[in-house]
C-alpha cells in the first residue's frame, strides 16, 4: 500500500486538512467535492443490455500494479466483463509519470471508449491525459484527478477509498478491542503523505471525541517504517499502562508484534490498516492484532468501470465516489478479505482461523 | 642538423640506470647506424627490458647521454621518443583487436581532412595497402579486423605500423616468440627488408639462430653490465653463449 | 591486393565469415523489420499502423534514444554508465526549478541548469573512473543511487510544473515545418553522435580505448581524458533526455528516467555495441531504441496483461541480445 500512498501525495493540497478541527473530519474530493457512496451508482438491466449491444471497449493505464491496485484492476475487469465491455489494453507505468503519458498515448491507438487510470502525478495530469481527452475516451480516475480537469466535461468521476472513513472505522475497532475503556498509544505517519495523514487524524479525532472511555496517553511519529521497533519499544517502556496501539499500516504493525513478544506484553491490542498476510495470521491465531481495517479496493475498480459505462449512456456521475471501509476481525477474515480485495484470503490465514 | 650519411641514428653514451640503490644498467654504450640491425641478447634479468624502456622514453636514465642523429635529446616520455622517430614493437603488439588493420596502423595518429577534422579513411587505407604491399605483409585487406588475423599477420601489422612511423629507429621486443616456424620466417623476411629503409633496428630475441640470421652486430648484456659488442659475421654462437652466461665455452 | 593467407582457421570458410558479419551487423535491423511486420499483420485493425501511433512511438522513444547515444560512447570506451536514469531526473528537476525560480530567464536558464546538471554528474563519474581508476560499474552503480536520492530530496518528492511555453515547445510538444521537435532532437543528436563516433579522431580513440587501453596509451592516446569525456557525453545526453521528458510532460519529477536504464542498455546492445568496449554503433542504438518502443507499443495494443507484456518483452530482448552478443563476441 505504500506506493499507493506516495501516488496520492499530489492531492495533499487539494483537500481540507483534517487535523485539529472541532468538527468530525469528512472525506472530500480532489476539488473539494463532497463524497458520494458508490452504492448510489447502479445500472438497470435495460442499461446493461444497451451496453452489451454497444460494442464498447475500455483500457487501463495503471500507475503501478501491486496487491492493492491489482485488486482495483480485477474489480474493474470483472465489472467490464459483466457489462460486455472489452478491455483492449492495460499498462503499468512503474510510477513514472513520463511513462504513464506514453502509455496513455499508446492505449489510445486502440480508441477505447473508456480509460480508467490512477494518475502517477496529478500535477502533470493535463499533459499525461491530453491524448485521451483528444481521443474522446471517457476518463475515470482512481484516487485522484488530473489537475485542471473539469468534472463532467473532461472526466467522468474520481473513485477513491474513504480515507476519513477508514480512520473512523479504525477508532471503532479500537473501542471494540478494548471493550470501551483503555489507554491508547498512537503512532502516526510523520510525513507529508495525504492518505496516511487523513486516516491518522480521523482515528485520533474519533478516539478523542467519540469514545469517552479511550484516552491517548502517548503519541509518536514514525518517519521511517524501518524504525518502528525502536519507537514502539520506547513508547511501551515509558507508558507501561498502554493496552491499545494504533499503527498507521500493517507492515510496521508486524514490527510492533515482535516488540510485544520481546516484552512479553500479550495484553496489548493492535489495530492497523490494510490486509497483509503476516498481520492476518497473527490476528486469526489469537495474537495481538485485534483488527485490520481495509478499504474495498475491489469495489473501487467495480465502480470505476460502472461509472465509465454510465457515462457512455449519457448519465451524469457524481464527481467523487467513495467505497466503504470495513473492519476485518478474526470472525470475518474470510469474508473481509474477499470483500476488500476480491479474492480469497491467503491459505495460511484461512487455515489458522479454522 | 649536422646530419651526415654515416652519423649513427642512435648513440647511447655511458648510460646508467639505478632504482634507488639497485643498479639495473651500468655504463652502457651503443651506436646504431642507418640500415643496421643490432641484436641485444642476454639472459632473463640482464637488463634488456630496462634498456628498451630507456630508449623508448619510459624510463629516464640516471646518467649518460642519448643522441639521435648526433643531436642530444632528453626523452622524458614515450610520446617524446615517438616524436624523435623511435617506434617500438611491443611483445604484446599493442593492437586494438576489434579495429581494422588500417585504423591500427594509424592508431593515435589518424589522418584527417576538412574543417571538421573528419577521418581520412581513404588515404589511410591507401597508405596501409601501399605499406603492406611494400613489406609483403600478407593480410586479406586493410579493412580486415585484427582479431581475424593470424599471429604472424598481427606481428606483420605491428611491424608495419612501427615502420610507417619510425624515422630513425625501430625497437623489436621478441618479435617471433609466439609464432610457428613458417610465420617466423615470414616475419624475419619483413625485418630483413627494413634494412633497405635506411633506419636502425634494435632487436631483442631469445633465439640465437634468429639473431645470427638477422643482425649485423650483437650486443651482449649480463646483470646490467655491457659484456661486449661483436660483428655478427666475425663471431660464432659459442662466443656469444659464453658472453651471455659468463662461462667459457669449451 | 595480397592474396589472403590460408594459415588461420578463422578465414578458412568464407561462407561462415559472411554469415557472421551479416548477422552481427544487421540483427537489429532484421529484428526491427520482423517485429514491425508481425505487429502490422496481427494488429492491422487495432490502430498500430495509424500514423498517429507510429509518430507516438517516435516521440516516446526520443529520450531513450538520446540516452542510448551517450551509452554507446561509454560502452565503446570500455565503461558503463548506470547513472543515466538518475541523471535524467536530476537534470529535469534542476531545469524546472531554475525556471520556476527565475521565470524571466526562462528557456536559457532551464537548458543551462539541465545540461549543466548532466555534465556535473558526468564529471563526477568520469573523474572517479578515469583518474581514481575505480571500476565504472561500481562507481556508476553508487552514483545511480546517490543521484536518485538527490532527485528525491531536491523537491521532497514533489513534482515541479514546467510552464515556460518556449521550453515546452522546444523540448516537448512543438514542431518545425510540421516535424515534431522531439523527432528533430533525435535526428540531430543521432546525426552529430554518429559523425563524432565514426568520423572523428575522438571517436576512433574512444574505440581504441575500449578495445585495448594499453595499445591506446602506447600510441599516444590520452586514455584518462577519453574516459572522462565519454562520461561527460553520457551525462550531457542524459541531461538532454531530462529536458525532453520535462518538456513533454510539462513537469519534472524524481521518477523521470527511473525505468529507462534497462531499456536503454538493451537498445544499445541489440544495436551492436559491445558490453566490453571497442565496438559500437549509434545508428544501431537508434534502431534498437525504436525496436524497444515498437515492442512496447505493439504488446500493449495486443491487449496483453501487464505481466504477459513483461514476459514476452523480456523473452524477445533476451533472444535479440543473445544473437547479437553471440555474433559479436564469439
Amino acid at each position: 500500500m505504500r506506493k499507493h500512498l506516495i501516488a496520492a501525495l499530489g492531492l495533499a493540497t487539494a483537500l481540507t486538512p483534517a487535523s485539529a478541527m472541532a468538527q468530525a473530519p469528512v472525506t472530500v474530493g480532489p476539488n473539494g467535492e463532497p463524497a458520494t457512496p458508490v452504492a448510489a451508482l447502479q445500472l438497470t438491466d435495460a442499461e446493461i443490455n444497451q451496453l452489451k449491444q454497444g460494442g464498447f471497449t475500455a483500457a487501463f493505464a495503471w500507475h503501478e500494479l501491486y496487491d492493492w491496485s491489482g485488486a482495483v484492476a480485477q474489480g474493474a475487469k470483472d465489472e467490464f466483463a459483466r457489462l460486455g465491455i472489452e478491455v483492449v489494453a492495460e499498462t503499468d507505468a512503474g510510477f513514472d509519470a513520463a511513462r504513464q503519458q506514453a502509455d496513455v498515448e499508446t492505449v489510445m491507438s486502440r480508441s477505447p471508449s473508456i480509460l480508467v487510470s490512477l494518475p502517477v502525478d496529478p500535477a502533470a495530469g493535463a499533459s499525461t491525459y491530453a491524448a485521451a481527452l483528444q481521443g474522446g475516451a471517457k476518463i475515470v480516475f482512481v484516487d485522484n484527478a488530473a489537475a485542471g480537469f473539469v468534472h463532467g466535461q473532461d472526466y467522468v468521476t474520481t473513485v477513491s477509498a474513504d480515507l476519513v472513513g477508514i480512520g473512523e472505522k479504525t477508532a471503532e475497532a479500537m473501542n471494540q478491542a478494548l471493550a470501551g475503556a483503555g489507554k491508547v498509544g498512537y503512532i502516526f505517519h510523520d510525513a507529508d503523505f495525504h492518505v496516511t495523514n487523513l486516516r491518522d487524524a480521523a482515528f485520533k479525532w474519533h478516539i478523542e471525541n467519540t469514545y469517552d472511555g479511550l484516552d491517548i496517553v502517548a503519541e509518536a511519529g514514525m518517519a521511517d517504517p524501518a524504525r518502528i521497533e525502536d519507537i514502539a519499544n520506547a513508547m511501551l517502556l515509558q507508558n507501561p499502562d498502554i493496552n491499545g496501539l494504533y499503527v498507521p499500516w500493517a507492515e510496521p504493525a508486524t514490527g510492533v508484534l515482535s516488540v510485544l513478544r520481546q516484552l512479553g506484553r500479550d495484553d496489548v491490542r493492535i489495530v492497523t490498516i490494510d490486509l497483509n498476510e503476516p498481520a492476518g495470521l497473527d490476528m486469526v491465531s489469537g495474537g495481538s492484532i485485534a483488527a485490520l481495517i481495509a478499504d474495498e479496493a475491489y469495489n473501487i475498480g467495480v465502480y470505476a468501470a460502472r461509472a465509465g459505462a454510465a457515462s457512455l449512456l449519457g448519465r451524469d456521475v457524481d464527481p467523487f465516489l467513495v467505497v466503504d471501509a470495513l473492519i476485518v476481525g478474526p470472525a470475518n477474515v474470510a469474508e473481509g478479505w474477499q470483500q476488500s480485495l476480491g479474492h480469497a484470503a491467503p491459505p495460511s490465514v484461512l487455515a489458522a482461523g479454522n | 642538423m649536422n646530419q651526415s650519411p654515416t652519423a649513427p641514428v642512435l648513440a647511447l653514451g655511458n648510460i646508467r640506470k639505478s632504482f634507488g640503490g639497485v643498479v639495473a644498467i651500468e655504463d652502457f654504450s651503443l651506436t646504431i647506424a642507418p640500415g643496421e640491425i643490432v641484436a641485444l641478447v642476454g639472459d632473463n634479468g640482464a637488463g634488456k627490458s630496462t634498456l628498451i624502456k630507456i630508449i623508448s622514453g619510459v624510463y629516464v636514465p640516471t646518467s649518460g647521454s642519448i643522441l639521435i642523429d648526433g643531436e642530444p635529446v632528453a626523452m622524458s616520455s614515450a610520446t617524446k621518443a615517438r616524436e624523435n622517430g623511435i617506434e617500438v614493437v611491443y611483445q604484446d603488439l599493442a593492437l586494438a583487436e576489434q579495429q581494422s588493420v588500417y585504423m591500427n596502423l594509424f592508431l593515435g595518429r589518424e589522418m584527417t581532412k576538412g574543417p571538421l577534422g573528419q577521418l581520412d579513411r581513404k588515404s589511410m587505407i591507401a597508405e596501409t595497402q601501399r605499406l603492406v604491399d611494400e613489406l609483403d605483409v600478407r593480410i586479406p585487406s586493410p579493412h580486415a579486423t585484427i582479431r581475424d588475423l593470424s599471429g604472424g599477420q598481427r606481428q606483420g601489422v605491428a611491424i608495419a605500423r612501427a615502420t610507417h612511423w619510425a624515422k630513425k629507429l625501430i625497437l623489436l621486443d621478441e618479435p617471433t616468440a609466439a609464432l610457428g616456424v613458417a610465420e617466423t620466417a615470414k616475419v624475419e623476411a619483413i625485418i630483413a627488408a627494413l634494412k633497405a629503409r635506411n633506419i636502425g633496428v634494435l632487436i631483442i630475441s631469445h633465439s640465437l639462430d634468429q639473431v645470427f640470421r638477422l643482425s649485423d652486430r650483437i650486443c651482449v648484456l649480463r646483470r646490467g653490465k655491457q659484456i661486449g659488442i661483436r660483428t655478427t659475421a666475425a663471431t660464432d654462437k659459442n662466443e656469444i653463449v659464453s658472453m651471455i652466461t659468463g662461462l667459457n665455452a669449451s | 591486393m595480397s592474396p589472403p593467407s590460408t594459415t588461420h582457421p578463422a578465414e578458412s570458410s568464407p561462407l561462415a565469415r559472411l554469415s557472421r558479419i551479416n548477422l552481427q551487423q544487421y540483427v537489429v535491423y532484421v529484428g526491427f523489420v520482423a517485429i514491425f511486420v508481425f505487429f502490422a499483420i496481427v494488429l492491422r485493425d487495432s490502430g498500430f499502423l495509424t500514423s498517429r501511433n507510429l509518430v507516438n512511438i517516435a516521440l516516446q522513444t526520443a529520450p531513450a534514444t538520446i540516452m542510448a547515444i551517450g551509452l554507446v560512447f561509454a560502452l565503446s570506451a570500455g565503461d558503463i554508465d548506470l547513472s543515466i536514469g538518475s541523471t535524467v531526473a536530476v537534470s529535469a528537476l534542476c531545469a524546472a526549478m531554475a525556471m520556476a525560480a527565475m521565470p524571466e530567464a526562462g528557456l536559457l536558464l532551464g537548458v543551462a541548469a539541465g545540461i549543466g546538471a548532466g555534465l556535473a554528474i558526468g564529471l563526477v563519474n568520469g573523474l572517479l573512473v578515469a583518474y581514481l581508476r575505480l571500476p565504472s560499474f561500481l562507481v556508476t552503480l553508487a552514483t545511480m543511487g546517490l543521484f536518485a536520492g538527490v532527485a528525491r530530496s531536491l523537491t521532497q518528492l514533489r513534482s515541479i510544473p514546467v510552464t515556460d511555453s518556449m521550453f515546452t515547445g522546444l523540448f516537448g510538444s512543438g514542431s518545425l515545418f510540421g516535424i515534431p521537435s522531439l523527432v528533430i532532437w533525435t535526428v540531430v543528436a543521432v546525426g552529430i553522435g554518429h559523425f563524432v563516433f565514426r568520423q572523428t579522431r575522438f571517436g576512433a580513440h574512444v574505440l581504441a580505448t575500449g578495445d585495448n587501453p594499453r595499445a591506446a596509451m602506447v600510441t599516444g592516446i590520452k586514455v584518462p581524458r577519453i574516459r572522462l569525456t565519454v562520461f561527460l557525453i553520457s551525462g550531457a545526453m542524459a541531461g538532454l533526455a531530462g529536458l525532453l521528458y520535462s518538456g513533454r510532460l510539462q513537469a519534472a519529477k524524481y521518477t523521470l528516467g527511473e525505468t529507462d536504464l534497462m531499456t536503454v542498455i538493451a537498445a544499445v546492445i541489440v544495436g551492436g555495441t559491445l558490453l566490453n568496449g571497442g565496438k559500437g554503433s549509434i545508428i544501431g542504438a537508434l534502431v534498437g531504441s525504436l525496436m524497444m518502443g515498437l515492442l512496447n507499443n505493439g504488446l500493449i495494443l495486443m491487449g496483453l496483461s501487464v505481466s504477459d507484456q513483461m514476459i514476452v518483452r523480456g523473452l524477445i530482448i533476451l533472444a535479440a541480445v543473445a544473437v547479437s552478443l553471440r555474433e559479436t563476441t564469439r
